[in-house]
């Protein structure tokens, strides 16, 4: 399990998965909020859950600094890092890309593949405005050599509130789920903005510890600031209405000279940032742990969210597979109505004509039976007659193969139909629309066609089959037959001798009588095996009917359910995204989970 | 200011009633029953330019318009302090806790009766006031676009309709926040807008890097088609305060200040031609948006695809109603001795006397058959048509439930299909289509269809025309007479032996006359039958042919006018959105002529 190989292939396939749900959720409107929420797990398992797979050392901490435009991050960074490192300045949304400020050399930075994902490092200083999916490390140093801060970085990172900002918002993602700590930076003007509010509780929703810092506001309202800040913003954080345990510093509009000189002029507002950092951090080892147990269970706790953004497609998929086995269902109606019903399956009438002719006695005895034969003669005839004029014959049918052919064209046109009715909702029905245009009919015929041929070729052997079980099944007891045989002649001769002696004298009416004490048995018989082969027939039909769905309803049904997920369509896809990462989530959580409890 | 306008030309007011028509166009578009589907987006959209218009026009309707400038901005950008600085008083709450304004606030002249403000402005917190300059001006200070509380966004954009000239007032932090900078952008089609960058004392210290917000926010606003826009850098606090200290300016304000200049604008700046300008301009706007959205609700014109999906269609029932027939005859197969034994006692109506007599005999037998519980007819055996529709309905109820009616359904997935193939857009025939189909009674049309072409067939086997008709007469004036002849003549022929050749007749003698007339009976029957072939191996294959007319009528009856129909339908409603397009164009046209005439252009961008 914890071959270091399998690990990263697996660590690997989450973070695509992850990717490719963002890019899904980012095409379809009502699902770009979740995009934010998969960015932020794709680069929690790439950065938190990778570092440990790759064994990156606990130090050093990465504190990352966020928040809305203009709101004084860079300012903040300067305080973190004790000098006047980063670019402040009055343009909103200066800083494009994110800025590490490390006090370490060079030489100690991470490298393994997937640190900070899709962002590259600048190998030479560049303007923080630099507007490309890059990074840079800036060394500084330290104001004193036993800063407390020595071990740690600095990340300056680009706003989120700009409109510019959707086109570098992911930067700053990435570093977020990297940091250990996260500064939220917010001005008096800023601080109950919507859209840094929700980034701040996405933070703190994926177990960030997080620092706020509240910026520029006159120093008198600071305590009330604070204080309005926990209760109006903070407390709407946890839908339970709890303030969570974030520290809040308060830093005011400063004067010129202290923003240029952190470590001393404004050592008052550093020491006390500082402090809380030093709080949250009390060593790197607790507060790497802490992170990677954190980012592993928001991890596993933020499947729901995967399912929500599968939802429509899910629903989608299940109308669709209604359709089919609506369709299915229709399909097997029409031709156990159109061609089951109606069909005599004539096969069986030979048979019964065989087992008549196997009663029939053989030998010396094969002329008295032929004698009774004669005798009934008049009645059968009459008996013909009279039953000829009240049976029915049932409503021929159509073709056996028509039939199939016409009621597979109706189901995939049942289809075609309802996806071009729901093509306006898009996805897959949409997608459906242009597979049935581009050659689904064509396929759909074609596999039919194979499963046809196959069910017709088995049903000639099928029916002649149990035709011929029916005549065997007695032939082979000739013990039986031999009882029937002469069992029947013996009660023909006993008819006739009883009525000849019951009436004796000969008269005209014997004329009558005879053939109908000769036929009694003989009907008998006639409607046993009558009645046996009809119900033959009936199993027949049911086998007739169960092959049917065994052998193409049911295998075209398949094929057509999986038709929207074939071919790299998104459904294909999703199915394999949520099946996957749910399985490479526990793989994972397994092979770091030493490193979480030590 | 090319050619100016006299003062008093109230060509605004004049714009009202082209407005108001406009607008019952659109309502009376919106509440029609439409076959061309239209969006739900779309619908929405040419309901809210409803709205606008009448809004628009009750706004024209009065001596001299009057300008409501809104502030717009983010929360914390300073608009109430802006708000109060204008009003040189504390009118608007102003604090650290945001959002600050909750409700909006409107500054209006107190020569404005509060009765004929936009409804949208009478439910907001009213501060009148009784400045000259601002006499025919409405200040409406609106809560935040991009604060938690979502409740204010909603107000915001409730307000916005009423605005004529929105104030896009930002910060050092917020001049280019995404949520304001998507409203600006929804909104610059629609109406004037000028820009304040608050907190101007913010933004002048530069540091090593990075452009001054004012200049950063003059490239965005360049980018988006504003070349020259009316911006205004202000700090509104010094300001607020010195008025609050009876100052009539501040001590120290920031390099290159202009609240100065922000306050002379709107006060005299906007003057009554600039004001009626950019009224006349907010028209022309919304008419250039009601031309977009009225091309875009444009129905297409099917009636070329009609014509090919009808073709289609005919193809499709035409082997619709083969097998229609096909399965009927098939289900009358089983009938054929009720079809024949219906025929013959028919027959006998042809004949007459003792042909008759015989006959009626003979089908004695049929009429028996009728009773019989299998035959699901209630019809008495008396009468012919009756049995003849009920036996008919039993047949086309047993097919229909055994094939007919699961094959209307793929029917009409055919039927629909195919149209979509031939690009006419299933959504306008699907309803239709399906209801044709759905229409209860199918059972009762096949045996129609089916008690009519037995009749045709019978009618035309028993009524030829042309040459077979000779024979057939002379076959039915022999068997109508010459039983009687032969009956009496031997009868004749008996009575001349016993009196004249005086013979006694026996038993034999007595009975022949009857033998021969029988004998005479059956041969005439053997005749007839050859004549009259009403054998249904015979028929069947004539009564498909007929039948399968029938259906087929029936069924292009049924199907083939929709895709037509609704073409129509939907050119008419074509011709009323081109007309509602065109009178839009003219209104425009009209608008063009006056709009040049004040220095407006730069509130509007390209």
């Amino acid at each position: 399990m914890n071959d270091p190989k399998t690990n990263r292939q697996t660590l690997a396939q989450l973070v695509a998965d992850y990717d490719w749900l963002e890019a899904h959720c980012r095409k379809q409107p009502e699902l770009a909020r979740h995009a934010g929420h998969l960015r932020l797990a794709a680069a929690l398992a790439r950065n938190i859950v990778g570092g440990s797979l790759e064994a990156r050392p606990d130090a050093p901490l990465h504190i990352a600094v966020v928040g809305g435009a203009g709101s004084g991050k860079s300012t903040v960074a300067n305080f973190l890092v004790g000098s006047n490192a980063a670019e402040a300045n009055p343009q909103a949304g200066y800083t494009r890309h994110p800025i590490a400020f490390t006090f370490a050399p060079a030489a100690s930075w991470p490298s393994y593949l997937g640190f900070l994902g899709p962002l590259r490092k600048l190998t030479e200083s560049r303007p923080s405005n630099l507007d490309e999916d890059v990074y840079q490390v800036r060394p500084v140093k330290a104001a004193t050599p036993d800063d407390p801060l020595a071990d740690d970085v600095v990340w300056d990172c680009p706003d989120m509130t700009t409109w510019a900002s959707t086109g570098y918002v992911s930067r700053l993602i990435e570093v977020a789920a990297l940091a250990d700590v996260i500064v939220y930076v917010a001005s008096d003007e800023r601080y109950n903005d919507e859209v840094p509010t929700q980034f701040l509780q996405l933070l703190v929703k994926a177990g960030k510890a997080v620092i706020v810092v509240l910026t520029k506001m006159r120093e008198a309202d600071a305590p009330a600031l604070t204080e309005h800040f926990r209760k109006e913003v903070l407390a709407k954080i946890h839908d339970d209405g709890t303030i969570p345990p974030i520290p809040v510093v308060a830093i005011p509009n400063l004067p010129q000279a202290e923003r240029d000189d952190p470590a001393k002029t404004g050592a008052k507002w550093r020491v006390q940032l500082v402090n809380q950092l030093l709080v949250l951090c009390p060593t790197a080892k607790d507060a790497r742990a802490r992170t990677l147990g954190n980012a592993v269970r928001y991890l596993e706790t933020s499947s729901d969210s995967l399912l929500e953004v599968a939802r429509k497609d899910l629903i989608q998929l299940e109308g669709w597979k209604a359709a089919v086995s609506q369709g299915q269902r229709t399909f097997e109606e029409r031709y156990v109505r159109e061609y089951l019903v109606g069909e005599p399956f004539r096969r069986f009438d030979q048979s019964r004509r065989q087992l008549m002719e196997q009663l029939a006695p053989t030998g010396p005895a094969e002329y008295v039976g032929k004698g009774f034969a004669y005798l009934r003669l008049p009645f059968s005839l009459a008996w013909d007659f009279v039953a000829g004029m009240g049976r029915r014959t049932d409503m021929p049918n159509l073709p056996e193969g028509t039939v199939l052919a016409n009621a597979w064209t109706g189901w995939m046109e049942a289809l075609q139909a309802e996806c071009l009715r729901r093509a306006d909702s898009g996805g897959l029905w949409k997608e459906s629309v242009h597979a049935f245009e581009s050659g689904l009919k064509q396929q759909g015929l074609d596999r039919f066609a194979a499963f046809a041929r196959q069910f017709e070729q088995t049903e000639g052997d099928e029916l002649e089959q149990a035709g011929r079980k029916l005549t065997e099944s007695l032939a082979a007891n000739p013990s039986m037959l031999g009882l029937l045989r002469y069992g029947k002649l013996a009660v023909d001769i006993a008819a006739v001798a009883v009525v000849v002696w019951w009436t004796w004298v000969p008269s005209w009416y014997h004329v009558l009588l005879l053939p109908v004490a000769a036929a009694a048995s003989h009907l008998f018989a006639e409607l046993v095996i009558r009645w046996r082969v009809e119900l033959v027939r009936v199993a027949a039909r049911r086998r007739r009917e169960s092959r049917l769905r065994e052998q193409v309803a049911a295998p075209l049904a398949r094929w057509l359910d999986e038709v929207p997920a074939t071919g790299g369509s998104s459904v294909e896809r999703l199915q394999q995204v949520l099946r996957r990462v749910p399985e490479n989530l526990k793989a994972l959580a397994a092979a770091v989970s030493p490193a979480k409890t030590v | 200011m090319t050619e100016p306008i006299a003062p008093d030309a109230p060509f605004l007011r004049t714009l009202a009633p082209l407005l108001r028509g406009l607008e019952r166009r659109l309502r009376a578009w919106s509440e029609a029953r439409l076959v061309n589907p239209v969006t739900a987006v779309a619908r929405a959209e040419i309901e809210g330019l409803a709205d606008d218009l009448h809004r628009k026009a009750g706004a024209l309707d009065v001596e001299q318009p009057i300008l409501v400038v809104m502030l717009m901005g983010g929360t914390g950008v300073g608009k109430s302090t802006l708000m109060n600085a204008l009003a040189g008083a504390v009118i608007a709450p102003a604090s650290f806790a945001r959002p600050t304004t909750r409700d909006p606030v409107v500054y209006f002249h107190q020569s404005i009766d509060p009765e004929k403000l936009d409804p949208a402005l009478r439910l907001c917190r009213l501060v009148r006031h009784d400045r000259e300059s601002l006499r025919h001006k409405i200040i409406v200070d609106t809560p935040d676009v991009d604060s938690n509380d979502l409740a204010n966004r909603e107000k915001l954009v409730a307000l916005l309709p009423v605005a004529d000239v929105v104030l896009y007032v930002g910060s050092q932090e917020k001049y280019h926040d995404q949520l304001g900078w998507e409203l600006f952008k929804g909104q610059r089609q629609r109406r004037a807008f000028a820009f304040v960058l608050n907190k101007w004392d913010r933004c002048v210290q530069v540091g090593p890097s990075g452009v001054r917000p004012d200049d950063d926010l003059l490239k965005d606003l360049k980018a988006e088609g504003f070349n020259n826009p009316k911006l205004f850098r202000t700090t509104a606090q010094p300001w607020v305060d010195a008025a609050a200290a009876g100052k009539a300016k501040p001590d120290d304000l920031p390099a290159g200040e202009q609240f100065a200049e922000l306050k002379d604008w709107i006060e005299l700046g906007l003057t009554r031609l600039e004001i009626e300008a950019v009224k006349a301009r907010g028209v022309g706007q919304l008419l250039d948006q009601l031309a977009r959205a009225v091309q875009a609700i444009r129905p297409p014109d099917l009636t070329a695809e009609a014509t090919t999906v009808r073709e289609a269609w005919t193809a499709a029932l035409d082997e619709e109603s083969r097998v229609a027939a096909d399965v009927l005859v098939a289900a009358l197969d089983p009938r054929s001795v009720e079809i024949e034994g219906h025929f013959n006692v028919r027959g006998q109506d042809r004949f007459r006397g003792l042909m008759a007599g015989y006959l009626k005999l003979l089908t004695l037998r049929y009429s028996w058959r009728a009773f019989r519980p299998t035959l699901a007819s209630p019809a008495s055996p008396a009468d012919a048509d009756l049995d003849l529709a009920g036996f008919a309905a039993g047949c086309a109820r047993l097919a229909g439930e055994r094939v007919l009616d699961r094959r209307a359904t793929a029917l009409v997935n055919r039927l629909l299909v195919e149209a979509n193939a031939r690009e006419f857009p299933l959504a306008i025939l699907n309803d239709r289509t399906a209801a044709a189909a759905a229409r209860p009674g199918w059972d009762d049309r096949y045996t129609r269809a089916v008690v009519e072409s037995l009749t045709e067939v019978e009618r035309e086997l028993t009524n030829p025309t042309g040459a077979k008709s000779l024979p057939r007469a002379i076959v039915r004036l022999i068997a109508n007479y010459l039983p009687e002849a032969v009956l009496v003549g031997s009868i004749f022929v008996l009575l001349w032996r016993f009196f004249v050749e005086e013979l006694t007749p026996s038993l034999f003698h007595v009975v022949m006359p009857f033998f021969v007339t029988l004998a005479t009976l059956v041969l005439l029957h053997v005749l007839v039958s050859f004549v009259f072939p009403l054998r249904w191996p015979a028929i069947r294959e004539q009564f498909r042919r007929v039948l399968n007319g029938r259906l087929r009528t029936e069924y292009e009856r049924t199907f083939l006018p929709i895709p037509n129909e609704l073409a129509e339908l939907i050119l008419a409603e074509r011709k009323t959105v081109d007309l509602l397009s065109e009178e839009v164009a003219q209104a425009v046209e009209w608008l063009a002529a006056r709009e040049s005439a004040a220095h407006v252009g730069e509130l509007y961008g390209r």
